[in-house]
């Protein structure tokens, strides 16, 4: 069943750019980037993800069904997320009905 | 470690022993673990992704609070946590690969270290935790708020627990403007009132998530302590190592979990 052994070299190298983008990370949120400083935040946290999957955790040589089972649990990540926040960001901008009393405000939050 | 097993036994009847015989071969067995392991960590994403929705949703409701909040935070201990974990992960990986080339001593080697890495991580968390108790900020009737920013009013610490009671306001609205910008040292939009009751709600998802995170720590290094005593007995060898590689599995996903904690929590806003 051979399973591929990685070089020793490729283990460092990986573990070499997860401390820098950790660096990158800390930096990064020293910077005002307005927006976009959860989004920095967030990508280079998913590449590093991404890298810990893909190489330690040997994702890189499992059968595409493995590959498949963690596709399938990241789609359901996104919609726990997506859905969820396209829920509460719509309530924003939602047409309500005129106002009438302030009652009827608290229920939009 | 068990003699080697010639190379050509692999295609026929190898009979490893450590061969289930509700398998056909060991590729076939290790499969099956390695989709199964996978599946099993799936169900812990989605378990995390619930406390990370819960985290987004008061992160943008009180996005003041939490960053406040999270200012509190030592980077230090943070970015030495999350360099002690990577590390270990480079160490889980090792071990692994150290199994798959039948180095039978150096596997446990390997995984002492990680484990013992996992333990400096822990304490780290325990000199964060006890430094929480120490300032109130432990989510509670204890809990106390203080803005250490020198222009708030240097008594606020004092009165807020009794405030937290004559809050009577309602607690929802936070981007409203009907709260007055506090005269901090910049624009908030909560009051010291509302940053009482809205940084609790930020701590209780850093207890939650810190700790439910340490307590999957806890149970790797459990489990790391029975292969590295399994791998000592020379139960795995390069044709079976599977418990090895799915400890690891267990272990690089708890590191995944921190790399998203890490910026989450100790960096929501730091450039103010």
């Amino acid at each position: 069943m051979s399973d591929h052994v990685s070089p020793i070299s490729l283990y460092i190298t990986i573990f070499t750019a997860l401390m820098v983008l950790t660096a990158v990370t800390v930096f990064a949120a020293f910077v005002d980037l307005g927006q976009f400083n959860f989004l920095v935040a967030m990508l280079v946290a998913g590449f590093k993800a991404s890298l810990v999957v893909w190489f330690f955790m040997h994702l890189k040589y499992q059968s595409h069904l493995t590959k498949l089972a963690l596709a399938v649990g990241l789609f359901f990540l996104v919609i726990l997320l997506g859905e969820t926040m396209v829920d509460y960001a719509s309530k924003e901008f939602t047409p309500m009905p005129p106002k009438v009393d302030s009652d009827a405000e608290i229920g939009t939050h | 470690m068990s003699s080697t097993v010639a190379p050509a036994d692999r295609h026929h009847a190898a009979h490893h022993p450590a061969l289930q015989h509700h398998f056909n071969s060991m590729a076939q067995q290790k499969e099956a673990a390695v989709i199964g392991m996978w599946v099993f960590l799936l169900t812990e994403i989605l378990f995390f992704g619930g406390l990370f929705v819960a985290y987004m949703i008061y992160r943008i409701w009180y996005f003041d609070a939490f960053a406040e909040a999270s200012r509190s935070l030592d980077l230090f201990w943070g970015g030495l946590n999350t360099a002690v974990l990577i590390f270990s992960s480079l160490t889980m990986a090792m071990a692994v690969r150290s199994a798959q080339t039948n180095k039978r001593m150096a596997t446990v080697n390997w995984l002492v270290l990680t484990m013992i890495l996992g333990c400096v991580f822990l304490g780290v968390k325990v000199i964060e935790y006890s430094d929480k108790f120490e300032h109130h900020h432990v989510p509670g009737p204890n809990f106390v708020w203080a803005s250490e920013h020198p222009s708030a009013t240097p008594g606020a610490g004092e009165a807020a627990p009794g405030a937290e009671g004559a809050a009577a306001e309602h607690g929802t609205a936070p981007g409203a403007g009907a709260a007055a910008p506090a005269a901090a040292h910049r624009q908030l939009s909560l009051t010291p009132d509302q940053l009482q009751r809205t940084t609790q709600i930020y701590f209780s998802l850093y207890f939650t998530m810190t700790g439910l995170h340490a307590l999957h720590m806890i149970i790797g290094i459990g489990l790391m302590s029975v292969i590295t005593w399994m791998s000592w007995k020379g139960k795995f060898d390069a044709e079976y190592y599977t418990p090895v590689e799915m400890s690891g599995l267990y272990w690089h996903f708890v590191d995944i979990v921190w790399i998203f904690l890490f910026p989450l929590l100790y960096l929501v806003e730091r450039h103010t």
